[in-house]
């Protein structure tokens, strides 16, 4: 057992991080999928994206390539100035060679020297920028071996000059061989000059190449970013009036939303109002065949009284029937009684029928109520009945509200008058009013009592019309309590009773702190 | 006084128009009293040659009529240039504020609850009877 947890702990340690890498993915997968509109906004930008990368890329390469051939041909513009600056200096020590040979002046030799001194560092630099491939080291060679050959031959003649054999150093030069050796140094950097500017037009061309193609690149990304603009600038268009679309049509159902609940409403008013109609025309309709029952009556017992006292003449009595006796003197004026208790019964209870109507139809005005005083001049009013009762009444210090006046009036004294009416006689009588605010804009209070007490199962039928609990020895119709809860409903708050039978009874009642009434004046 | 008061008692409930009869008499009236419990006969009967020949007239309305509200009747009486002298008195089980002040406003001359209660019905009656015996009526013309 202890096992199984474990792993089913490790299990489920690990599931959660599963679980959303797998929610990732599927919605990656929904993503790739479904043909939505976001996903072929996302499938443009990033193929756009990737036609800018590739313009950029090729624009990179150009510029690099670019570069490189600069230098290149910087290089090789290098190598060929140095071949004629090298061609140049052995020339100028040719020339100072041919200067001290014919006139034998000290100047000119030294001019020579420092000519052949520099023939080396020029070589060198030759060299060096010529390159290190095959072709420059083989140009390089030849260079430098008829260089050295040339200076040779020169060296050979200067030294025949100083050995005072000046006819045959003459006659060297006049061989011819310098003069070929010169020739040769200068086809051979001419074929340098010839071989890279071969080179360097052959590079030149490869630039041009790149950048048409560069530029080839640079045009088709820009057309195709433009064209995929052009597409995303659609997608969006039909995405917003898709969205316009769905909006239009959003509050064309919150229009109907509203009107429904405004029929709803009007409805639900107009029912209310056809019920307190109903009761107000019903309690006269009633009234109507009432007032004949009650006149007929009073007629009959009239006519009943004429008989009677015709009656009281001896005479008569004598002379009729004993049957017509009883008749006249007690069944007529019993049947009557009845008659007219039950229609005044039925009176009071149209009335109090049309009385809750009325009230329901009452303009409400709210205003700021001191509780507590009102409470107490209700107080006032039962003293006598307190009084009689050995009972008292205990006050709190009552929150204030906003409310309609009257009703509260209505709704207190009557559930103070309940208090005092159902008072227990074997005890002492004690009558609490007590209130507080209560958060979220309510206030409660509560009227509690230590009389008879409700059983448990009045507890909602004492709210009902003509109702009422426990025994029948007082005076009512059952018409209080049904009064105060169509007032506190209608007032927006709530009353709820806790009562155990023998022991007491607490009316609580919640209102909300301040009253607001709608347009047509019902309980928002 | 030349001709008598002729009292016109607009009443659906025959009950009730007994008991209004009754009273009246008890009172000592003796005037005739021409009874409708419809409210078209009676709008009949007021705009007819009869009514103009036979001088001043008093109106008993009850508000619940069958084929009307009383109140259509008051009004159409109190529009008429001849009629609108006649005295209307409105007897009826209703005693809304809203409807006594439309009739008042319609131009009823007393309002008057039916109280269900007999003994205040019949004293009411008569009381009404009495005040009939004392009061003038103009002629209609």
């Amino acid at each position: 057992m202890a096992k199984l947890d474990t792993r089913r702990a490790t299990v489920q340690s690990r599931r959660p991080m599963r679980d959303a890498i797998r929610d990732v993915l599927n919605q990656l997968n929904r993503f790739a999928r479904e043909r939505t509109l976001g996903r072929s906004i996302v499938l443009a930008l990033a193929v756009a994206l990737g036609a800018l990368l590739v313009a950029n890329l090729s624009t990179f390469v150009l510029v690099q390539r670019t570069a490189q051939f600069n230098e290149t041909v910087d290089a090789q513009w290098q190598a060929r100035r140095s071949g004629r600056v090298l061609l140049l200096n052995l020339k100028d020590a040719e020339t100072a060679h041919r200067g001290y040979l014919l006139t034998g002046q000290s100047d000119f030799l030294l001019s020579y020297r420092a000519a052949i001194a520099a023939q080396d560092t020029l070589l060198q630099q030759f060299r060096t920028r010529i390159g290190t491939d095959s072709e420059g080291e083989g140009d390089a060679e030849i260079v430098t071996r008829l260089s050295r050959d040339k200076i040779l031959e020169m060296d050979q003649t200067l030294d025949l000059y100083r050995q005072g054999r000046a006819l045959e150093a003459i006659a060297a030069v006049r061989s011819g061989e310098g003069q070929r050796l010169m020739r040769e140094l200068d086809a051979a950097l001419g074929d340098v000059d010839q071989r890279i500017g071969g080179e360097v037009a052959e590079a030149t061309a490869r630039s041009e190449g790149s950048a048409a193609f560069t530029s080839v690149v640079n045009t088709l990304a820009g057309l195709l970013i433009l064209v995929l603009a052009g597409i995303v600038f659609l997608l969006v268009r039909r995405y917003l009036d898709e969205v316009q679309a769905k909006q239009a049509e959003l509050d064309r159902v919150n229009a109907g939303l509203e009107e429904t609940i405004r029929n709803r409403t009007a409805a639900l008013t107009r029912a209310n109002e056809e019920v307190q109609r109903f009761a107000y025309i019903v309690s006269h309709d009633l009234r109507s065949p009432l007032v004949n029952v009650m006149g007929y009556t009073a007629e009959l017992d009239q006519a009943g009284r004429t008989l009677e006292g015709a009656l009281s003449n001896a005479e008569v009595e004598r002379a009729v029937d004993p049957a017509v006796v009883t008749a006249i003197r007690e069944d007529i004026p019993e049947a009557i009684g009845f008659i007219r208790a039950s229609t005044e019964k039925m009176d009071r209870l149209i009335n109090a029928i049309l009385k809750l109507s009325r009230e329901g139809r009452r303009n409400l005005v709210p205003e700021m109520l001191d509780v507590t005083k009102m409470v107490r001049r209700i107080a006032e009013s039962v003293s006598h009945q307190l009084d009689q009762a050995d009972a008292e009444i205990a006050i709190g210090d009552l929150p204030e509200m906003e409310n309609d006046r009257l009703s509260i009036e209505q709704i207190m004294g009557n559930l103070i008058d309940n208090a005092v009416k159902y008072l227990d006689p074997k005890r002492p009588g004690r009558i609490e009013v007590r209130g507080r605010d209560v958060p979220g804009g309510w206030v409660e209070y509560e009227v509690a009592d230590n009389g008879r007490g409700i059983s448990e199962r009045d507890h909602e039928r004492i709210f009902e019309l003509f109702r009422r609990s426990g025994r029948q020895d007082r005076p009512g119709e059952g018409l209080g309590l049904a009064f105060v809860r169509n007032s506190v409903r209608r007032l927006g708050g709530e009353i709820t009773v806790e009562s155990t039978l023998g022991e007491g009874s607490t009316f609580r009642l919640k209102f909300p702190k301040r009253l607001i009434l709608d347009e047509v004046g019902e309980t928002l | 006084m030349s001709t008598p008061v002729k009292i016109l008692m607009v009443e659906d409930d025959h009950g009730h128009a007994k008991l209004i009869e009754k009273n009246i008499r008890r009172a000592n009236i003796s005037n005739e009293i021409v009874h409708f419990d419809a409210g078209q006969p009676a709008l009949d009967y007021l705009f007819s040659a009869e009514v103009l020949a036979n001088g001043p007239l008093l109106i008993l309305l009850d508000l619940n009529l069958p084929d009307m509200q009383g109140t259509d009747i008051l009004a159409e009486v109190k529009r008429d240039e001849r009629l609108k002298r006649a005295p209307v008195v409105v007897l009826t089980t209703t005693d809304d504020k809203t409807e006594i002040q439309r009739c008042y406003d319609l131009g009823c001359n007393v309002y008057i609850t039916k109280p269900v209660d007999y003994e205040s019905f019949a004293a009411a009656i008569r009381q009404l009877g009495l005040f009939l015996s004392v009061m003038q009526a103009p002629h209609i013309e």
